[in-house]
């Protein structure tokens, strides 16, 4: 089913949208945009190029609590945080950072665990998928094209949409999709010229190239495995890390996370936030051993959790090629330049 | 019912805490809004716990150290003027009304010094009312 | 008109080149190439092939004197530093850190610096406005003379004017953004306490979770930490993913150390940092 709205009327989808439930769209804030929970319609705002934080936020938030205690009091007392959520719908998100879901799907429910949080809200939400511009340049700092990723690859959403001219374009993907789609009767019939050009769209997608280059995960994930302990190679591209938290906070398929007891005055919550492997503190034990002391091994055991590990474990590299983690580097590491690097280290001589 | 502020005293054990036991045992009245933490001197006294007493609910922090040249240990005090002046200037940049905030100098001998300090500083923090800037609403 | 970054990128690759070929140093920091010509890295030459892949041009941004801490004591190394840089590794120098012997200054005289992500010219701005190195062993360009002087604290203005409330209301408003990602302490040169007080759980001075009161206590502590210790680089604020103004409190902050105690960060050796020092006639009036 395809329908369509002209891009200004956006707002009367916003309201329609609150009302059935809650909506996360892209805002425009200080340092750029972010996916937050709307709450005035006119905030929609379409004209982003990607977020800093990716969606991944909407299903696993940065600080989520699951136990309410008070301080010498039976465990019994302790109370459990339910999620009572409304039906979400998750706006604008671009296709590189839908394929993440996917990817976190493998961690979070795939693999017999199953988080409930993460499930619960993955439930609950409809994602609108949204093609990348194709007549703008790629930002330098991506490469999603590079694994394989369409900039208009509609997989993954419920409902996909695509920028023609002044009106945005809707297509359901999924059966859930085509429900809200029905629902959503301020939209309009698309013509057959919208559904050729939606069509053109999708197949120009994957011609839209981010950096000349191509990967076979298999091959990477061996080169990888050969250089683990060329300490050499590693501590070179490891020179200028900050070990810094950056590019774990923005990266859509990093998933790690700390759980802390944080009380004040007897109440407590126990709660879980973002850790980042970049920290020091990660792998810190209880008997005051640190595994990873030195920067190129926090940085190794970054890059090979998601071109090596997870390919050997899971066949699917963890990566999506958004760029956020090059973008927003303070040093400017470029995460593809190392793979490239890797690739290379055979021949390399004096690294 | 009037305000009460809750007033944290650091107070360093060779002065300022000593001059507090005067001004106890010459029989001199002062507020009860004070809750008086002994320290060894007042350099011992790291900024955090002052940006954390305000957290906690605090509505005005008083640090007592001996006078210049008096320390215990020579110069700690010497080290603490200048790194409680930059806490204070901190707070007021952050726009916590400098007021809240006080050093003074009283010795072991200054019983009269410790009940005016902090009579009068209790004074100025009811005018000032309650500090929620930092305050962690629960 | 900027300066010749081309020049500097020869007379660096000349000096890296000549040092490390001599043993005078084992590490040479520098820039180098980085995804894109916008985006340069620091990087670290080791062997005098490795000068080559140097460059220098007007993003290269970045305080190297960040990286000198993480070699052993007692490696000799030539870093390549702005006028704020150089600062930085005087002030590492004076908290004992470095020592001045194992440390080559590459000078680099420059304006016309600017911040990759906005594409705005940085100079005096979000660092301390000089254009000159302070000290140097060898100056990679012409000193820059004829150059707008301007001060440092000049962009404090605004925040100065406003009242207490309205101070609270942006401050507030800006730590609330924080992730907690804590690039702002890893770019910092002078940050280098292992662990951070923020990372320690006995006592917890904060949470970890990003919520307002921990963003508060990590980033007023941190702007204590750096007090006379801060030489305004402005790296915290660049590398802040959200774009925070760090750089605003830590130049009042240092403002109000240089009015009190008549020094300013990392201007000479000889110097010792404002706050291990005292003086016995510092004024009470300080603290009022």
């Amino acid at each position: 089913m395809l329908k369509k709205t002209a891009i200004n009327k956006i707002s009367e989808l916003a309201a329609v949208l609150m009302e059935k439930g809650t909506l996360l769209a892209p805002v425009k804030e200080a340092a750029g945009f972010n996916f937050r929970e709307i709450s005035d319609a006119g905030q929609v705002n379409l004209h982003f190029h990607n977020t800093i934080i990716s969606p991944k936020s909407a299903f696993f938030p940065q600080m989520e609590d699951f136990v309410r205690y008070q301080t010498g009091k039976s465990i019994l007392e302790a109370a459990p945080v339910e999620l009572n959520l409304k039906p979400v719908f998750l706006f604008g998100v671009r296709p590189c950072d839908v394929k993440s879901f996917e990817i976190m799907d493998i961690h979070f429910s795939g693999t017999g665990a199953v988080d409930p949080y993460w499930k619960k809200r993955r439930e609950a939400a409809t994602i609108f998928g949204h093609a990348f511009d194709l007549n703008e340049a790629a930002d330098p700092a991506e490469f999603y094209h590079t694994l394989g990723i369409g900039a208009a690859d509609p997989q993954g959403s419920d409902i996909f949409m695509v920028t023609k001219d002044n009106d945005l374009l809707f297509k359901s993907i999924t059966p859930k999709g085509k429900k809200l789609l029905e629902e959503l009767t301020m939209l309009t019939e698309a013509s057959a010229g919208d559904r050729k050009y939606f069509e053109d769209y999708i197949a120009r997608g994957h011609d839209y190239k981010t950096r000349f280059a191509s990967v076979e995960p298999k091959a990477i994930a061996t080169e990888f495995e050969s250089i683990f302990d060329n300490r050499e190679f590693w501590k070179n591209v490891s020179n200028a890390c900050l070990s810094c938290g950056v590019c774990t906070f923005v990266c859509p398929t990093c998933y790690c996370f700390d759980i802390c007891d944080e009380t004040l005055f007897n109440k407590g919550t126990r709660r879980r936030v973002w850790d980042a492997c970049m920290f020091t503190d990660f792998t810190l034990e209880a008997s005051g051993h640190n595994p990873r002391t030195n920067v190129y091994q926090r940085l190794r055991q970054k890059i090979c959790h998601k071109y090596s590990f997870s390919i050997r474990k899971y066949g699917v590299i963890s990566c999506v090629g958004c760029g956020r983690c090059t973008r927003y580097c303070p040093v400017n590491i470029d995460i593809f330049s190392i793979v490239e690097q890797a690739v290379k280290a055979k021949w390399y001589k004096r690294l | 019912m009037s305000f009460e502020p809750k007033i944290l005293g650091i107070a360093c054990n060779w002065c300022t805490y000593t001059g507090a036991d005067l001004a106890g045992t010459t029989r001199l009245e002062y507020p009860q809004n004070l809750r008086v933490v002994r320290v060894m001197c007042s350099s011992r006294i790291n900024p955090s716990f002052i940006f954390r007493a305000f957290q906690l609910g605090a509505d005005g922090v008083l640090v007592g150290g001996c006078h210049p040249g008096d320390c215990h240990y020579n110069t700690g005090n010497l080290y603490a003027r200048r790194r409680l002046a930059v806490t204070r200037k901190i707070l007021e940049f952050a726009g916590i009304e400098p007021g809240r905030f006080r050093v003074e100098w009283i010795s072991a001998s200054e019983g009269n010094k410790f009940a005016e300090v902090v009579t009068e500083f209790t004074r100025q923090i009811k005018n000032l009312g309650p500090q929620n800037k930092f305050k962690i609403s629960q | 008109m900027t300066s010749s970054f081309k020049s500097i990128e020869e007379n660096l690759k000349a000096e890296a080149g000549k040092l490390l070929e001599s043993g005078r140093v084992e590490i040479v920091l520098a820039y180098g190439r980085g995804y894109d010509e916008n985006h340069p890295m620091p990087f670290v030459a080791k062997h005098p092939s490795d000068v080559a892949n140097m460059v220098f041009n007007e993003y290269c941004i970045h305080n190297l004197a960040r990286y000198l801490v993480r070699y052993p004591r007692g490696t000799k190394i030539a870093v390549a530093v702005k006028a704020a840089d150089c600062r930085a590794v005087i002030q590492l120098i004076q908290e004992e850190k470095i020592k001045r012997d194992d440390v080559v200054f590459l000078g680099i005289p420059v304006y016309g610096m600017k911040n990759p992500k906005t594409g705005e010219i940085i100079d005096s701005k979000t660092t301390c406005g000089m254009y000159n190195p302070v000290l140097y062993d060898v100056l990679l360009g012409e000193e820059v003379h004829g150059q707008k002087i301007v001060s440092p604290y000049d962009v404090l203005a605004d925040y100065e004017a406003m009242d207490k409330e309205a101070r609270w209301a942006f401050w507030k408003k800006e730590f609330d953004r924080c992730i907690r990602c804590y690039a702002c302490r890893k770019a910092c040169p002078m940050c280098y306490c292992d662990p951070c007080f923020i990372d320690q759980s006995k006592p917890r001075w904060g949470d970890k979770s990003p919520q307002s009161h921990g963003n508060l206590m990590y980033h007023l502590t941190r702007f204590h930490h750096l007090a006379g210790r801060c030489i305004d680089c402005g790296e915290c604020s660049r590398a802040c993913p959200v774009d925070i103004p760090l750089y605003l409190f830590h130049k009042k902050v240092a403002k109000e150390c240089e009015e009190m105690f008549g020094q300013a960060a990392g201007m000479s050796i000889d110097d010792k940092p404002a706050l291990v020092n005292f003086r016995v006639d510092d004024s009470d009036k300080i603290l009022e």
